[in-house]
């Protein structure tokens, strides 16, 4: 919750205009943190991100990292029905369809890409999706690379499923 | 003329005109799968149901003549639960394969169902008949019998526009599909077609399948220059790739578009487009390439006189280009050695569309023949033949056209104009690429001599040029130009031609 504090602007009196004493109580502030943190490490409030991170609450857990859910047999749930990329505001999905020969699912994703360095972690594309293929339930946070190419997730590297996978929603499934 | 009267607002129509022919005059939209304007009446799909005065029950829309003081309407409470228990009994069995069908987006169901339906399917997924999937038709199309509602359009245009029959409904009431007759395949020149009219995902294009959703797809019309006939086309393209062609359909040239049409944007995409010029086979930038090409004829001019240089026209330009062919003739080389002169067998082929000319343009040649006449085609052969020429200066298909009448061409140097390399015949000093019909706008006069232009919709690859420009350059490398530097030169020149 955000709190509202009102700035009292009256004229400074004689001991603040001095200004040694207010420098004073200042050091002091710094001076705590200092004790603090040297010897009760416990309390310390910054954490050192992305190494450590906070767990995340509820529905937080929701607007993760991205990943495509897989079907038993291994083939990619999603069937590159662009709806996910037709919903994305921020334009970071980038899919190109396939075709199945072997399978009665006659589409997959030959390719498709989420540059997460542009997705504003909205979570449309999950909304989106008929087929339950997508989700945002990895609980990894994206930010804190070192390389772009990081930021850039392949097929490859979003196929993951979950443990209580894979779901039977979607209407392609019936097909596999 | 029988007076009707549909949701209040009254029209006279001639005798024989239907209710669905009324409502349309009158504004009024009645939902239809089975009804085309292009097909016979079916009456099969039930969805153009109307309430009609002094009418037991519903009668259909498409197949009900209008008579004299007929009053209908399309908004009663009768009308609209027939639409929502027809597109249920359509929906029974249905597969709701939205996700992997290529129709939606454009499908009829998708859209009555928003807009009539929304009811909740009372047949659970696993209790649905299913049916064969994905079956290759032919060479463009595959057929999808789960998705078919078995409005019978495919069938009928094989009937009635192509007449070759190769469609049809197997099996009997609830089991009933739509089949491929035994010993055909389904392969006649306009099959394209049926992808578009079948108004749900049952056929589609094996050749658009999957490559793009039709929503992101614009729009632009445009014509069709595959053959004499002039269709008018439907671009649709996005991000700087054509995916299809479709026809737009107009009375003075065309309702369908044949496969052949549809498939001329591939050149634009295959493997041997030319994107830079070619230089004794050596790929070259094209601005040095055109610099190279002057060079030819100013050599050739010098050597041996400008008429050993010939220059040709082609059925295969638009006007624009053709003009700047012949004014590089006649300013720039001084040379009387041009021939506009390409009569073609013109005429219908099947009936249908496609025309014994496979040019474009072989009338808008004849406009600019009128006005800078030139050699015949008959003078123009023996001329080369004689072996007096040292260079000629053509574009690729044109001179391919006049092949079997050429003697060995090994001893003339030629300058070519091409677009893919696969239109180049003979082996040639110098070939320059030049900008497409989708990328550049151009005027073509079809069979029947009417006028009209194509609309760029995608941009030419990098350094490609309209061949009008890229001759502009041409000739101003050589000294005397022709100056056709933008459009606005190009348009003054041309507006003679194109009144
Ligand atoms: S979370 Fe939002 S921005 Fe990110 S890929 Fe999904 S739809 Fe696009
Ligand atoms: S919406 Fe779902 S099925 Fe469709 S392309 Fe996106 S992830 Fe794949
Ligand atoms: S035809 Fe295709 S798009 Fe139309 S409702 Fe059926 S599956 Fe969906
Ligand atoms: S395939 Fe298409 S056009 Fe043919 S009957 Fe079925 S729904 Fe109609
Ligand atoms: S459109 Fe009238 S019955 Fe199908």
């Amino acid at each position: 919750m955000i709190e509202i504090k009102k700035v009292n602007n009256r004229p400074l009196n004689l001991l603040e205009r001095i200004y040694v004493w207010e420098i004073f109580k200042g050091f002091l502030v710094t001076a705590r943190h200092f004790f603090v943190n040297l010897f009760c490490p416990g309390k310390i409030i910054t954490i050192q991100y992305p190494e450590i991170t906070r767990p995340l609450e509820h529905a937080a857990k929701r607007r993760t990292r991205h990943r495509l859910k897989m079907r038993a047999n291994g083939t990619p749930k999603c069937v590159a029905c662009f709806l996910c990329a037709t919903a994305c505001p921020a334009f970071c999905i980038h899919i190109e369809a396939g075709e199945f020969t072997s399978s009665q699912v006659e589409k997959y994703p030959a390719v498709f890409d989420v540059d997460l360095s542009r997705c504003v972690m909205c979570g449309m594309c999950v909304e989106a999706c008929p087929e339950d293929a997508i989700a945002m339930d990895t609980e990894v946070i994206p930010g804190g690379v070192l390389k772009r190419e990081d930021m850039y997730l392949t097929r490859n590297k979003l196929l993951q499923n979950m443990p209580g996978d894979p779901s039977i929603k979607g209407a392609a499934n019936r097909l596999a | 003329m029988p007076k009707i009267t549909i949701d209040g607002k009254t029209i006279d129509l001639p005798a024989g005109a239907t209710i669905l022919q009324a409502a349309q005059a009158l504004g009024i939209y009645i939902p239809r799968y089975c009804y085309h304007p292009a097909l016979s009446v079916s009456g099969t799909c039930r969805m153009c149901a109307v309430e009609v005065d002094k009418a037991p029950k519903l009668q259909i829309a498409c197949a009900t003549e209008i008579a004299d003081g007929m009053i209908a309407r399309t908004d009663t409470a009768a009308v609209k639960k027939a639409r929502k228990d027809v597109l249920e009994f359509l929906l029974a069995n249905h597969p709701v394969d939205c996700p992997i069908c290529d129709q939606a987006g454009e499908c009829s169901l998708q859209d009555y169902y928003m807009d009539y339906g929304l009811h909740k399917s009372r047949v659970a997924p696993e209790d649905k008949i299913q049916r064969s999937k994905h079956r290759a038709a032919g060479r463009y199309l595959v057929l999808d019998n789960e998705r078919c509602i078995l409005c019978t359009r495919c069938v009928r245009f094989c009937d009635e526009v192509t007449k070759t029959n190769e469609l049809t409904v197997s099996g009997r009431s609830d089991a009933s599909f739509i089949d491929i007759r035994e010993g055909k395949s389904l392969d006649n020149d306009y099959s394209l077609n049926i992808a578009e009219l079948c108004p749900v995902g049952a056929f589609t294009s094996r050749d658009f399948r999957f490559k793009q959703r039709v929503w992101f797809l614009k729009r632009i019309k445009s014509v069709c220059t595959g053959c004499a006939a002039g269709c008018n086309i439907e671009v649709h393209y996005n991000e700087n790739t054509v995916y299809r062609l479709m026809p737009s359909p107009n009375p003075e040239t065309n309702t369908w578009l044949c496969d052949r049409g549809r498939m001329t944007y591939k050149a634009l995409q295959a493997g041997d487009r030319l994107r830079k010029a070619f230089v004794k086979k050596g790929s070259m930038e094209i601005e040095p390439a055109i610099r190279h090409a002057a060079h030819l004829l100013d050599e050739a001019a010098r050597k041996t006189g400008p008429e050993s240089v010939v220059v040709l026209g082609s059925p295969y330009l638009s006007i624009e280009d053709n003009l700047a062919l012949a004014e590089l003739a006649a300013t720039s080389l001084k040379t009387s050695n041009l021939c506009l002169d390409f009569p073609r067998e013109q005429g219908v082929k099947d009936g249908i569309l496609i025309n014994k000319d496979d040019a474009p343009d072989a009338n808008g040649l004849k406009l600019l023949k009128a006005r800078y006449a030139g050699l015949d085609q008959g003078a123009l052969i023996e001329l080369i033949n004689s072996g007096r020429i040292k260079l000629i200066v053509a574009e690729a298909r044109a001179l391919s056209s006049l092949k079997e009448k050429l003697r060995e061409l090994s001893n003339i140097e030629t300058v070519i104009l091409a677009v893919t390399k696969s239109d180049l015949d003979f082996e040639s000093a110098c070939v320059l690429p030049y900008a497409a019909n989708f990328e550049t706008e151009g005027h073509f006069v079809n069979y029947k001599g009417l006028l009209q232009k194509t609309t760029p919709s995608v941009a030419a690859p990098d350094g490609v040029k309209p061949l009008w420009t890229v001759l502009s350059k041409l000739s101003s490398c050589t000294g005397a130009p022709i100056r056709l530097e933008d459009a606005a030169e190009l348009r003054e020149r041309i507006s003679e031609f194109i009144k």
